[in-house]
């Protein structure tokens, strides 16, 4: 018997998620801060790649899952550029399994 | 629904919220349970059980129409490495004790109980301010509502917005809060209980400890639900981010190790969760009461992580009664001053449960040492294969064995250290 062994990646995983979009924005970074950020701890601390870096940062709060946690290290690790908060009532991620 | 006339403001209908709600209903207290998903449980995640005797507490008998996945019959660790691994299982004699769940489907059945008791619960809405009047908290903001109540329980989450609003808490060091992940596997129900030795309906808990959590300071979950495994990894925040180890790749590692591999094969992933999770326990805050507020569940850090057992919805509903009593005898005394509510604190350490958190105070600083992750899971599995092996070329006692694992791995002065460090913290 071949046992099938299920591929994932994290743009899979994501795709499973249910996200209902907020308008407001509620993550803003000052990227001119992390130009001079030497870890850069939001790239990796982020379980669904908010964050993610060419030349600059960049970010796509679609796939957000409101850990809180990329506020935490870039103001204790990083360079203080997030600004963070919960999206709008009602809006962002909503998990049916967790 | 009109928005005056609430006594108190719950913040956040979790296990905590709902269980401070329903209490205070119970007592014809008009209170006001307010959260921001869709319907209470869309934002949350956990591993996956929960003790039973909280929800016993809380609902008598009632307990028992709680949306159970499986009663936990098995208990187990494993330590592993890249390509071998030692387990150790339990099975209790009573699984009752406690039972693996869906966040989705139970805080939104707490937080029906609270309701059917009285109270008003809003969703949709997110508490964005406190209304704070001569240093005492007066009532919540959201939105363009200002509602006005005599007291607050804040049960807003780890991220806790509402406790630094207050003055209660600063913001959390990267070593004092994990990233948690999981993707729940879907298989039919007599496939789990065949891959992990189940009677039909029965469930097991597991912890992985070593190669997954690619030397960072953290560990992989497995639980079983009806018809899905929930499989996750727990990671150190300041090492993840400091050894630039993108969080969600450990999953795949946990995913692809030979026993986990085995567990899932076949299964189809139905959904990715994450959450963070405070690990500084109840020393997250100043302290969990000012004037006109309460905080309770992960917001104050009321959970426990003491390495084998993973307790959070249990420490979390029995901090929200806790509350709920506290804002009751406040009521009679018609004073919610800071002094008025003070009582809490005592509650707090004097609950048998949540005195768990002050007996393991330690165990958060014990495991942040990385050794416990990147060293001694090799040291067993390396112990175990030598004492398997049977290759002809003579093999040492036990004991010699053990000592010769250990060089170049660990130094004997640390060993000891550990372990009696270890000893004196369990």
């Amino acid at each position: 018997m071949s046992a099938k062994q299920e591929e994932m990646s994290l743009d899979k995983r994501l795709a499973l998620v249910s996200f209902s979009r907020d308008p407001e924005p509620f993550i803003v970074v000052d990227t001119k801060l992390c130009q001079e950020c030497e870890k850069k701890p939001c790239l990796y601390i982020c379980p669904a790649e908010v964050y993610s870096w060419q030349d600059q940062l960049t970010y796509n709060t679609e796939g957000c899952m409101e850990t809180g946690a990329c506020l935490i290290v870039c103001h204790k690790i990083g360079a203080k550029a997030i600004s963070w908060k919960y999206p709008s009532g009602g809006k962002g991620v909503s998990f049916k399994l967790g | 629904m009109s928005l005056e006339g609430f006594e108190v403001a719950v913040v956040g209908a979790g296990p905590a919220g709902s269980a401070a709600a329903f209490t205070l209903a119970r007592e014809g207290v008009q209170v006001l349970l307010v959260e921001r998903g869709t319907f209470p449980g869309s934002k949350n995640v956990f591993g996956g059980r929960i003790y039973s005797y909280a929800l016993r507490r809380l609902l008598g008998d009632r307990w028992k129409d709680a949306p159970v996945e499986r009663f936990v019959r098995k208990e187990g660790i494993t330590f592993m490495t890249a390509d071998s691994s030692f387990s150790v299982e339990y099975e209790s004699k009573d699984p009752t004790g406690s039972f693996t769940s869906i966040r989705a489907k139970f805080d939104k059945w707490l937080a029906e109980q609270a309701e059917k008791a009285g109270a008003s619960l809003i969703t949709d809405s997110r508490v964005d301010d406190l209304v704070i009047e001569g240093g005492r908290v007066k009532g919540i903001i959201a939105g363009q509502d200002t509602i006005p109540t005599d007291a607050v329980i804040a049960c807003d989450g780890t991220t806790t917005s509402l406790a630094r609003k207050a003055g209660l808490a600063t913001m959390l060091e990267p070593q004092e809060v994990s990233m948690g992940m999981k993707d729940v596997v879907e298989l039919p129900a007599d496939t789990i209980e065949d891959r992990l030795g189940l009677e039909p309906g029965e469930g097991a808990a597991h912890v992985f400890v070593g190669d997954c959590s690619g030397g960072l300071r953290g560990g992989g979950f497995l639980y079983t639900n009806k018809d899905s495994l929930a499989l996750g990894m727990v990671v150190g925040a300041d090492d993840t981010s400091t050894k630039a180890v993108p969080s969600h790749t450990l999953m795949d590692k946990l995913r692809n190790h030979r026993k986990v591999r085995r567990l899932i094969r076949d299964g189809k992933t139905i959904e990715y969760d994450a959450h963070m999770i405070p690990e500084a326990g109840p020393k997250m805050l100043t302290r969990p009461y000012t004037g006109g507020m309460l905080v309770a569940g992960d917001a104050a850090g009321h959970l426990l992580n003491n390495g084998y057992t993973f307790r959070g919805v249990d420490m979390a509903i029995v901090s929200g009664i806790a509350a709920a009593q506290t804002i009751l005898e406040a009521r009679k005394r018609k004073d919610y001053s800071t002094q008025s509510l003070q009582t809490y604190e005592r509650k707090l350490r004097e609950e048998p449960a949540l005195k768990d958190m002050y007996t393991f105070s330690k165990v958060p600083r014990y495991l942040r040492n990385n050794r416990l992750y990147n060293v001694y899971p090799e040291l067993v599995c390396n112990a175990a294969e030598a004492v398997y092996r049977v290759d002809g070329n003579g093999k040492r006692k036990i004991y010699k064995e053990l000592r010769a694992q250990t060089k170049g791995k660990v130094s004997t002065i640390s060993l000891i250290r550990d372990l009696l460090a270890g000893a004196r913290t369990f």
